[in-house]
């Protein structure tokens, strides 16, 4: 999966979570977090639909150092690189 | 009544029916006598015993909140209550867009019978399917019952109390009859008001289907027919209602449309059955509203009935009608609005309510749909076949719910509207 394909899941995950009017579509790996209008309690819906979407399982705390989409995408890119043949979802 | 008791009166009506989701359309589409019952497509209809039902088109419910700019927040009963919320807020003159501009604290008081059923649904989904580890985050507050009342609080900034009363189909009738009081006591000087209710999801829906109250007759058309000699149980449907309802003296202030009067509530428990009703407690209920709106029983002159079409509900409520109303009862005429989208459940009183207020403005009520050959245990004076004309501008709501909740609400025509009609009563 390349940076392009997370991007747009991203994107209607984001949408989905966030009750911001924000313009999606414009959402691009510049862009902040903090810019994207999610609060204490829908951060925690876009960190479980992002679990779900990609299989993967984290603690919340490891997004402490993401400020950009970008860097979140490397983020998921780093937790995808499990061990191969893994049944579980990855943990990072 | 209370001497010192302060005039109620609407000013604001929102409707999400199966028949649709604006007070004309809804008007024109009972008065044509077409029934809003098909089948159904939400769930698998081949799976239940009833495979029909009252379904709002989803598109509706999305169209109405584009209309008040407010974006869904993903549960079918809290988007239901909060276009219905928002038409009647643009419809009282108190909103543009999500913006309310009343200066007074409003109040939200909203029924439902099952709450946020379709967030429920998707939380124990996955609950089971993935564990603990698989339940979203804001499952709470997605699933809280009054999730309903808190989301239009936030969405149209009304600062005053928020809370949600869940008793079955009384719910939103119960919604009403405690925002009348808020005002006529003076608590309050205006309140948002309804109930909501989406019940087709695989899982309360099966509740429904095994609990052996509903009707097996497949056809659409003919399968709701309360108070008719053939009715075999009832027919569900979703949707919502909401009533900005004010002091006389605030509406008038600001210039407010007035579409009618809430006169009077009265409610009670039949301390008996957790479904079987009893007329006791329902005949209970009606004194005790007749006696808040301080009428006697020759001045309805209609009767929304609650009339499910189960075979105990029709028969007990025409008893405990008779027997609150006594020989006036003969002349009434009695109508059940069921036939035409189902039983809306804890929405279902609200939604009865407007009808029951259009009707009264124009002087006119809608038939009951498929009342072939009325029950002789069933002895009302029913609306059979065509509208009619109302013999009075005072009209009783009546709800009955499972857990013994009665709940009854009178309306009155507003005054302009009654003195229009005088000649025709």
């Amino acid at each position: 999966m390349n940076d392009n394909d997370i991007l747009i899941r991203l994107r209607h995950l984001m949408k989905q979570s966030s009750q911001a009017k924000v313009d999606w579509e414009a959402v691009r790996t510049d862009s902040t977090i903090a810019s994207l209008g999610f609060d204490s309690l829908t951060i925690l819906d876009l960190v479980y639909d992002i679990q779900q979407e990609f299989r993967v399982e984290f603690e919340a705390e490891k997004l402490a150092g993401v400020r950009t989409v970008g860097d979140l995408i490397a983020f998921l890119k780093s937790c995808m690189g499990g061990a191969p043949g893994e049944k579980s979802a990855p943990r990072c | 009544m209370n001497e010192s008791a302060r005039r109620v009166v609407v000013t604001g009506t929102g409707l999400i029916t199966p028949l649709g989701s604006d007070e004309e359309t809804v008007w024109t589409a009972m008065m044509q006598k077409r029934c809003g019952i098909r089948r159904l497509t939400l769930v698998n209809p081949s799976d239940y015993k009833t495979p029909i039902g009252g379904e709002v088109e989803t598109d509706a419910i999305n169209a109405i909140l584009r209309q008040v700019g407010v974006e869904p927040v993903g549960d079918r009963t809290v988007d239901m209550a909060l276009a219905a919320a928002g038409a009647a807020l643009r419809a009282a003159g108190l909103s543009e867009s999500s913006k309310v501009m009343a200066p007074p604290p409003i109040p939200v008081i909203f029924g439902t019978g099952i709450g946020a059923s379709h967030s429920l649904y998707h939380a124990f989904e996955s609950f089971f399917q993935k564990g603990v580890r698989g339940l979203r985050p804001t499952s709470v507050p997605r699933c809280m019952a009054n999730a309903i009342s808190a989301q239009i609080s936030i969405t149209f900034r009304l600062t005053g109390a928020n809370y949600v009363i869940v008793s079955a189909c009384t719910s939103s009738t119960t919604a009403a009859g405690v925002a009348f009081r808020m005002i006529r006591d003076g608590y309050a000087e205006c309140v948002l008001c309804g109930g909501a209710d989406a019940v087709f999801d695989p899982f309360v829906y099966a509740g429904w289907n095994n609990l052996g109250v509903m009707s097996k007759n497949p056809d659409p058309l003919s399968a709701c027919r309360p108070f008719d000699s053939r009715r075999d149980g009832c027919v569900l449907g979703e949707g919502a209602g909401a009533l900005v309802i004010e002091s006389l003296h605030h509406a008038m202030a600001r210039g407010a449309r007035i579409r009618g009067e809430i006169l009077g509530y009265g409610e009670s428990s039949d301390a008996s059955h957790i479904t079987s009703p009893s007329v006791e407690g329902q005949a209970l209920a009606i004194r005790d509203a007749m006696s808040s709106a301080g009428i006697v029983p020759e001045q309805i002159g209609f009767i929304n009935a609650h009339g499910t079409a189960t075979r105990a509900n029709d028969e007990c409520e025409s008893k405990s009608i008779l027997a609150a109303l006594g020989p006036a009862a003969a002349s009434i005429p009695a109508a059940s609005n069921k036939s035409f989208f189902g039983h809306l459940l804890g929405a279902s009183g609200v939604v009865e309510s407007i009808v029951t207020l259009i009707g009264l403005e124009r002087g006119i009520m809608p038939p009951n749909l498929n009342l072939d050959d009325p029950d002789p245990s069933c002895n009302l004076c029913f609306v059979r076949g065509e509208a009619t004309k109302v013999k009075s501008p005072v009209a009783m709501k009546n709800s009955f719910g499972f857990g013994g909740n009665n709940a009854v609400l009178i309306l009155r025509a507003w005054e302009e509207t009654s003195e229009r009609q005088r000649h025709s009563y």
